[in-house]
């Protein structure tokens, strides 16, 4: 139940967002998120949008590695 | 894998420096570690724990009962995700209720609940809300569309946790702390930065392959320096601010209570629960469920694990008499559960 998927924001109406999650597409809520547009990707919990994804995880780990690793 | 994965994998296995325990909050963290390979390559200096961040696992019994008590004496549709079904309860899990002909229904999401209500409106219809602070939005958003569409056969059993009670009581068991990415897009780091002033360390982690080699080669980096630490490894979804529209949402509908958790006990302000103007739409006294007082007897040592102080391989029930075909504890019933980890990818493999 505690599993946070990441998705593509397909279209958003009415604080519902069309979202493709690997190839699955479902409707969720996207009242929390005020800005949401179409190509945004989010992360879902429980049938919500709780944040956007803004980064992939490689250009993150190399940011983090350069700061923190070397 | 590419360059940069090769060197932080390499990190992590030539560590040589301080011994150090790692205690992995969430459940999905404690999976994908597992399932990534990564305990393999740790050092022998490095070891993880596996904490409290399950919610399925820390559910108490009694709230089982009470759920079991809405679907059998009350008569209520009970929805749930799934992984509460199997858990056991002090007579029966709600999987046993359903044997006996209750209505027991798997939904993906509290929302699809309050439709469910809305389009059932002769049943009577309650929510399992259980989960931290990820889950605990959507549970108020479903209330908050109940009262919006006038669905009145619909209300939520509440059991939601927040998570610095539990820092809070678990940073004596651990070195640092892998923090719970999601929980952390909805809190925020400020819990993290105080807990550092308090001498409490911990990194907040994403769920991917890189994310988990990188966060914990950062949380070792760190921990030999020698001074208390706090690091966002996961700022692509976590903000400082995280989300000022969740916290507001459910601080509008819900308040700080008490929490119970299963094989840890009550820890202060460590819940919330609906307020007394949504007590409609709270199933515990829209249906004055009475006061359960259960004791489940068992030689299970759930309550060890989820505090990190055994492996699920010291439990003398692991394996045995507790496997995922028969549960005896919520840890092994849970697909997030670390002694579902630990049965699934083989301990220390």
């Amino acid at each position: 139940m505690c599993v946070g998927l990441s998705a593509k924001v397909l279209s958003v109406k009415d604080g519902v967002a069309l979202v493709d999650c690997t190839g699955a597409k479902r409707e969720v809520s996207a009242e929390l998120l005020d800005d949401l547009e179409p190509g945004d990707f989010v992360m879902v919990h429980a049938g919500s949008a709780i944040a956007k994804i803004t980064d992939s995880d490689e250009n993150q780990a190399a940011k983090l590695a350069k700061e923190h690793l070397v | 894998m590419s360059e940069l994965t090769e060197r932080t994998k390499k990190y992590l296995e030539e560590y040589d420096g301080p011994e150090i325990r790692i205690m992995e909050v969430c459940g999905t963290h404690t999976h994908e570690i597992f399932r990534q390979g990564i305990r393999r390559i740790l050092s022998p200096k490095i070891s993880l724990i596996s904490g409290p961040g399950c919610p399925v696992c820390v559910t108490p019994v009694k709230y089982i009962d009470e759920a079991v008590y809405l679907a059998l004496e009350s008569g209520c549709t009970v929805t749930t995700f799934g992984d509460l079904v199997r858990v056991p309860g002090s007579s029966m899990s709600l999987a046993g209720a359903r044997a006996r002909g209750a209505r027991v229904k798997v939904v993906y999401s509290p929302q699809d609940s309050e439709k469910y209500a809305s389009e059932h409106p002769d049943e009577q219809v309650v929510f399992l809300s259980v989960g931290f602070e990820t889950t605990t939005p959507s549970d108020v958003l479903a209330v908050k569309n109940a009262i919006r569409d006038g669905i009145s056969n619909f209300s939520i059993l509440t059991s939601n946790k927040t998570m610095p009670g539990a820092y809070e009581a678990m940073r004596r068991s651990t070195d640092a702390f892998l923090y719970p990415g999601h929980v952390h897009a909805i809190i925020g780091t400020g819990i993290c930065s105080e807990l550092a002033v308090a001498g409490t360390s911990g990194v907040i982690a994403g769920f991917t392959g890189d994310e988990l080699l990188s966060a914990l080669a950062v949380t070792v980096r760190k921990f030999s320096e020698g001074k208390p630490f706090w690091v966002n490894a996961y700022p692509r979804v976590v903000t400082d601010e995280g989300s000022p529209a969740a916290r507001a949402l459910v601080d509008r509908y819900m308040q700080p209570c008490d929490a119970d958790w299963r094989g840890i006990g009550v820890i202060e302000q460590s819940g919330v629960e609906l307020r007394d103007e949504y007590s409609d739409y709270d199933s515990r006294r829209k249906y004055n469920i009475p006061e359960f007082k259960t004791e489940y007897k068992t030689a299970c040592r759930c309550g060890e694990v989820l505090q990190g102080k055994i492996t699920p391989e010291d439990c003398p029930l692991f394996g045995k008499a507790c496997n995922p075909e028969h549960p005896v504890g919520a840890c092994m019933v849970s697909g997030e559960g670390a002694c579902s980890a630990f049965y699934l990818y083989g301990g220390k493999l």
